[in-house]
């Protein structure tokens, strides 16, 4: 009898032993096929502050802390500074390949020099405490640059094609350098006008707005764009103050919460709603304390073209079908 | 006797069953630390990050009551308002954007492998580009590529023109390249932001070469505040059979800047 319990246990213990090897091969061949090697070297970096703006006396200096954060892989990083101007008249810029101009760059870490690189690990971030000089006698004016942070490109894949990613991260500085304080304001109504003249009351009308600044400081815009309606109805639309670089021009655009494109393409304003009459648009815009302010307006025409024409093609064909019923009741 | 004997099985049955919990145990430990560790590299780091810099306050601390100058800048709330000093004033604080997340750019991809080229036979592989800019409210992105698809030894996959005749693209003008006898090196761009040229994933762009001092070419751009805008940059290269056998290989740079 203990002989034959003896004989079940060991059948029991090798079903059990059974099920285990069956497991262990089912894992292990899990894990070498049904799985995959992810290779994925991901890089995201920020930057803070993205935008500095420095009105400056020569002979001064001043330190401002960047602070760099890493979110993606261990990345090695090379901080410099390059010249920046406008590209276009929405804001774009196009970065220069060397650093020109009489201010002095430099970083005021112990351990951190620009064009030197520096090892940022996931999660990690590091301050650069940027030393921004005006030498004596430099002359007054604007000067942009760019902080950019760079990545250093992984190793390339051998026996394989492959394109490999370098990344860098800017933000920009925007430097007035002026012995009195009085900065150059001339700005110039480039365009202030709708994209047409007469539109249908349910149509979007969009606007373009382009100041130019002819001074050799920075100026931003401050005001409102009005509109005006022959019923005396008034609307008014903030500008957005945004910066317009020496020598150059840009859309300003009113309302920043609200989309401004029209059909893909970038634009000041897009009024909607129902209108109807002769319509006037203007402007008055200062560039701070004792400047001169610009005005600019213009004027289209709305009306519902489309419900007028509906109800033309209802009334047209009313009077068709009661002419026709009219025949039908004549004939009877 | 043959009792004993089936002590002494049932016993050694019982290690080897020990033997291999055991070793299960372990490897699946193993496994899961092994996984783990290796996940790290694919971690999904798009997702909305949100953070208060703290030390964006003493960005400008010390300084503000200097005589010499003036700073207005994006760089905390604590600080905002206009302050004077001795005829010359401090500005701090978001000018027009009431907004704490910094400028943020990844690709989620930096090594991207085409594989093994194949004459008449397209290599494509892809990577994402994202933006966050609530503080800087309008950006670009930039690329060029800082030499041709190449070998050590100095063979090129030339960058592309598409399909050719009216389907002829260039740096600035994307166009349908569908043909497999269309050879060279070029990239799409599906998502936000993108230039509107891309018509859908047939369309494409060469990358300006930076050895030949072109420009780079904008593949990112958005003057409305957002978030986590994001694209998809496909790379695709297509060779011809005369195509010297080589690993080829090039560089992009990507450039990621606010506006100001």
């Amino acid at each position: 009898m203990s002989n034959h319990k003896s004989q079940i246990q060991i059948l029991n213990l090798k079903s059990k032993l059974k099920s285990f090897a069956i497991l262990f091969m089912v894992l292990s061949f899990g894990f070498c096929v049904l799985t995959s090697t992810v290779n994925a070297q991901q890089l995201s970096l920020s930057i803070t502050p993205p935008l500095l703006q420095l009105v400056i006396k020569p002979g001064k200096s001043i330190m401002v802390a960047y602070n760099i954060e890493n979110f993606g892989d261990p990345v090695i990083l090379t901080s410099k500074l390059v010249n920046f101007e406008p590209k276009d008249d929405l804001g774009n810029i196009k970065l220069k390949d060397d650093l020109n101009g009489p201010i002095r760059f430099s970083l005021d870490n112990a351990d951190l020099q620009l064009g030197r690189p520096f090892f940022l690990k996931t999660g990690a971030s590091q301050q650069l405490l940027l030393r921004i000089r005006v030498p004596d006698g430099s002359p007054e004016g604007d000067y942009y640059y760019t902080l950019l942070a760079e990545s250093t490109p992984p190793n390339g894949l051998e026996g394989v094609g492959s394109a490999r990613a370098k990344a860098s991260i800017g933000s920009n500085i925007l430097i007035t350098v002026t012995n009195s304080g009085i900065i150059e304001v001339k700005p110039k109504v480039v365009l202030f006008k709708t994209l047409g003249n007469v539109y249908d009351s349910f149509d979007k009308i969009p606007m373009v707005f382009v100041i130019g600044n002819q001074g050799k400081n920075m100026i931003q815009p401050e005001g409102q764009i009005t509109l005006k309606g022959d019923l005396g109805e008034e609307l008014n639309y903030d500008i957005v103050p945004k910066n317009i670089l020496a020598q150059s021009e840009r859309m300003i655009e009113a309302t920043p919460s609200a989309d401004t494109t029209f059909s893909g393409k970038p634009v000041s304003l897009v009024l909607s709603g129902f209108f109807i009459g002769v319509y006037h648009l203007s402007t008055s815009v200062t560039f701070g304390e004792n400047s001169p302010t610009v005005f600019a307006s213009t004027s289209f025409f709305v009306f519902p073209f489309k419900l007028l024409a509906g109800i033309v093609i209802v009334i047209v064909v009313t009077i068709v079908m009661v002419k026709k019923f009219s025949k039908n009741d004549d004939e009877d | 006797m043959s009792n004993h004997k089936s002590q002494i099985l049932i016993s050694n049955l019982k290690s080897m069953i020990r033997s291999f919990v055991i070793l299960v145990v372990v490897l699946s430990f193993g496994i899961c630390v092994f996984k783990f560790t290796k996940s790290a590299d694919a971690l999904d780091m798009q997702s909305p990050r949100f953070r208060i810099d703290s030390g964006n306050v003493n960005t400008a601390a010390g300084d503000k009551s200097s005589a010499s100058y003036k700073l207005s800048d994006t760089i905390g709330q604590l600080a905002a308002g206009q302050f004077s000093s001795t005829g010359y004033v401090v500005k701090a604080g978001f000018q027009y954007i009431h907004s704490i997340i910094p400028f943020q750019f990844s690709i989620s991809n930096i090594n991207i492998p085409l594989g093994v080229l194949t004459p008449n036979t397209p290599s494509t592989a892809t990577t994402n580009l994202t933006v966050s800019f609530g503080g800087a409210g309008q950006y670009q992105v930039t690329a060029i590529e800082e030499n041709q698809l190449k070998t050590l030894s100095g063979n090129a996959i030339p960058d592309t023109s598409c399909d050719g005749g009216l389907q002829t693209c260039s740096t600035s003008t994307a166009a349908v390249w569908s043909s497999t006898s269309a050879y060279g090196f070029g990239y799409n761009m599906i998502g936000n932001d993108i230039p509107a040229d891309f018509t859908n994933s047939t369309y494409f762009r060469p990358f300006p070469n930076l050895s030949l001092s072109a420009s780079p070419a904008v593949v990112m751009s958005s003057i409305n505040v957002g978030k986590n805008r994001q694209s998809t940059m496909t790379f695709k290269a297509n060779v011809s059979p005369i195509q010297p056998a080589g690993s080829y290989q090039t560089i992009i740079n990507f450039v990621a800047t606010p506006s100001f």
